[in-house]
């Protein structure tokens, strides 16, 4: 993170306010605001560092790849020996006795690798000497908590053009958690990608109210199956719908690690996540006392992009989506309007391209995904 | 000639013994968990003191323990009454969320705040569990339908109608809170930390009913309804009046829960709230014996068992082994628990006087 521009917090809020342009900084930091006190430097050996995740880490997904974050922390500190760990916290109060708890253990920095809203939020008030991250959260406004999140609609935007590609029917299928706002960018930027090929392409979505279900990712992916999708997408923390598509000769794309091997022949690609720089960029700035509450989106290509294309994607069609991607790293945005909701109003005008907040926070369907807004 | 022993099952168990047994099954629970602790390479005694000291050591562990107590003495509460009056209410897990919701829609949609709202929200939490429970109440005193099965399975209609109202109409459209309404107008007040005056609710409703029950006529018709409905239709109570009571007092008990976390603790509506508070109910009132003073105790000592559970995990237990502690204690204190109802007796040979 090279060019860092700071910011004062009410600099910020007149910035974004008055621009409508993208804040996004070419290391993915939108703002990094300082607190009027920054956080003293700590001892490599004093510190605490704590990491509070939504699932196993075990899980190949999201929670593994944070963990592998915790674990290049610990080589790029070997000092750094009380790193707190837990796994499997609820979305509920006991987030926050969680998190109280690692403040309780003299944390002086906590990562919130799930966005757990209030729950970490009430700890973060009474906790104002630690230092509070919370991934894909939303900053209320608090003096020692800053956010960070992947933009990750531009790879998707990437495998919507392969599926445009590699789907003859047209209908692509949407395994989705809930209705917030990631899944919203996410779905229509893979009906986006995927309609600059087949401008007849839609997505129909099934929501099952978890990231880590594998059962209810199965049957929502047999159901779109048989509803004509030929290809399947979904931000889930696990292979279970990969393994339908294998089974039924369709074809799947995958969100946080390569599990190909869960269904070589159906695997078009994944979302790659990558944390591990900005973890030890950001305990680095703890312990030495630069820290301050930031915002950051990890680019693509660094910290959020597509896998190595599958082995039964045809060449030019991983050729004709990396040229895609190829543009939108050089600069370009596919995120330009005229952008219509489900219901034909224009969201976006003319030629006004969307901001990174705008996608980021993105909360309707665009025209052509079906089954999110009810 | 050899004497005999017998096993003999005693009515009532002598509360010395059944309190002894508790602690020797508590104690045998975490001899065991500490044996594994140790096989796991860490140390037992450390961890043991670290839970105590992070429990009761500083005000944050306490004000911890204040807070997880409420919704458990509530739902413990709910089970409890329920089996005075011979009814199993499985269902305190979606009268919670049956109550949450109710209070929520006032919460959301009654413009104003302030002490009324509280009010409002505080009856729509009883209402809206009472509701809840309202079928299997009817359709157990007049169908004679079991209500163990009914009130389970309207858990899980409850638990999807708010994941659906906070994940769709009623969702927070500002961005800043995933798959959660936007915050309640109005909140129960906090005394003391992050403990708000749920906490001298719930005690004050325990102590409330246990009197009632204990010394009115009411709770002494109660009583015999449960313990013996044909002597009690006998004895000229009227039955059903005081089932379809008992069991929609027992449904707004819970749903009380419900809105006492969505408007002290969690502030906005949301799925999982309830952290499978109307299960845990149930066992808080199984360790309790069915008593509504009991309910506080073992209410208290279930917060604890749960808050142990997160001191251990941030020392590096995964969630598993902690489940797996929590409930080998549960377990081993239920089987000491009717274990405390026998007796073993030395028979004296036939004709040895």
């Amino acid at each position: 993170m090279t060019s860092i521009r700071n910011l004062s917090r009410r600099g910020f809020l007149n910035m974004s306010a008055a621009a409508g342009s993208s804040l996004l900084l070419p290391s993915g930091m939108l703002t990094s605001a300082f607190a009027a006190d920054p956080l003293p430097a700590i001892a490599e050996e004093d510190a605490v560092i704590g990491f509070g995740h939504v699932g196993p880490i075990t899980d190949e997904g999201w929670t593994w790849s944070h963990h592998q974050g915790l674990l290049a922390v610990k080589e790029a500190y070997p000092n750094l020996k009380n790193i707190l760990e837990v796994e499997n916290v609820p979305y509920s109060a006991d987030a926050t006795r969680t998190y109280r708890q690692f403040v309780s253990e003299g944390a002086n920095m906590i990562f919130d690798t799930s966005s757990t809203g209030d729950f970490l939020h009430q700890v973060v008030k009474r906790a104002p000497e630690v230092a509070f991250m919370e991934c894909n959260g939303h900053n209320p406004d608090l003096p020692n908590l800053g956010w960070y999140y992947l933009a990750h609609w531009y790879p998707t935007y990437v495998l919507g053009v392969a599926a445009g590609h590699l789907s003859k029917t047209g209908k692509l299928g949407y395994v989705a958690s809930f209705p917030v706002a990631s899944v919203y960018a996410s779905t229509n930027a893979f009906l986006m990608g995927a309609r600059t090929v087949n401008p007849d392409a839609t997505v129909q979505t099934i929501v099952i109210n978890s990231w880590f279900d594998p059962q209810a990712a199965t049957q929502a992916g047999t159901a779109l199956i048989d509803n004509g999708c030929d290809f399947l997408f979904g931000i889930m923390d696990e292979a279970g719908y990969l393994q339908v598509a294998e089974s039924r000769g369709v074809w799947a794309a995958m969100w946080n690690t390569d599990i190909r091997r869960y269904g070589p022949n159906a695997y078009v690609s994944s979302i790659i996540v990558d944390f591990k720089d900005f973890y030890v960029d950001q305990v680095g700035k703890r312990l030495a006392g630069t820290w301050a509450p930031n915002q950051t989106l990890l680019p693509m290509g660094g910290g959020v992009d597509r896998d190595v294309w599958g082995q039964n994607v045809p060449e030019e069609v991983g050729k004709a989506a990396d040229e895609v991607r190829e543009k939108i790293i050089g600069g370009w945005s596919p995120f330009v309007g005229e952008l219509k909701d489900k219901d034909g109003n224009v969201r976006v005008e003319a030629d006004q391209k969307m901001t990174e907040m705008e996608l980021y926070n993105w909360d309707w369907s665009v025209e052509g995904v079906s089954g999110l807004e009810g | 000639m050899f004497s005999s022993f017998r096993i003999q099952r005693l009515p009532s168990s002598h509360p010395g013994i059944a309190l002894a047994a508790r602690l020797a099954a508590i104690v045998i629970a975490l001899v065991v968990a500490g044996v594994g602790i140790a096989l796991a390479g860490m140390n037992p005694f450390d961890l043991g003191a670290r839970v105590i000291t992070a429990s009761f050591g500083s005000s944050f562990g306490m004000e911890d323990l204040g807070v997880l107590v409420i919704p458990l003495i509530l739902t413990g509460l709910a089970v409890a009454v329920g089996q005075q009056v011979g009814a199993w209410n499985i269902g305190a897990e979606g009268q919670f969320y049956a109550g949450a919701f109710a209070a929520s829609a006032v919460g959301l949609f009654v413009p104003g705040e302030g002490p009324l709202i509280l009010i409002l929200m505080f009856v729509a939490g009883l209402v809206g569990g009472a509701a809840w429970i309202l079928i299997p109440t009817l359709a157990r005193a007049y169908a004679n339908v079991n209500e163990l099965i009914t009130t389970l399975l309207l858990n899980f209609v409850a638990t999807l109608l708010v994941y659906y109202v906070a994940t769709g109409p009623w969702r927070d459209r500002s961005g800043m809170a995933n798959s959660a309404t936007p915050p309640l107008s109005t909140s129960v007040p906090e005394f003391w930390g992050i403990v708000h005056w749920g906490f001298p609710i719930a005690i004050g409703l325990a102590i409330l009913v246990g009197a009632a029950l204990a010394f009115s006529r009411w709770g002494y018709e109660v009583r015999l309804v449960g313990s013996n409905p044909s002597a009690a239709k006998y004895a000229g109570i009227p039955v059903r009046k005081h089932l379809i009571m008992v069991m929609l007092l027992s449904g707004a008990i819970a749903g009380l829960a419900g809105m006492l976390e969505i408007a002290g603790t969690v502030h906005r509506l949301q799925g999982g709230i309830s952290n499978n508070f109307g299960y845990l109910g149930i066992m808080v009132a199984v360790l309790a014996r069915g008593s509504p003073i009991g309910v506080i105790f073992s209410g208290a000592f279930m917060a604890l068992i749960l808050n142990s559970g997160i001191v251990l995990q941030t020392q590096g237990l995964t969630t598993s082994v902690v489940l797996a502690i929590t409930g080998f204690i549960l377990f081993l204190t239920a089987i000491g628990d009717e274990l405390s109802y026998y007796r073993i007796t030395r028979e004296k040979p036939e004709g040895a006087a």
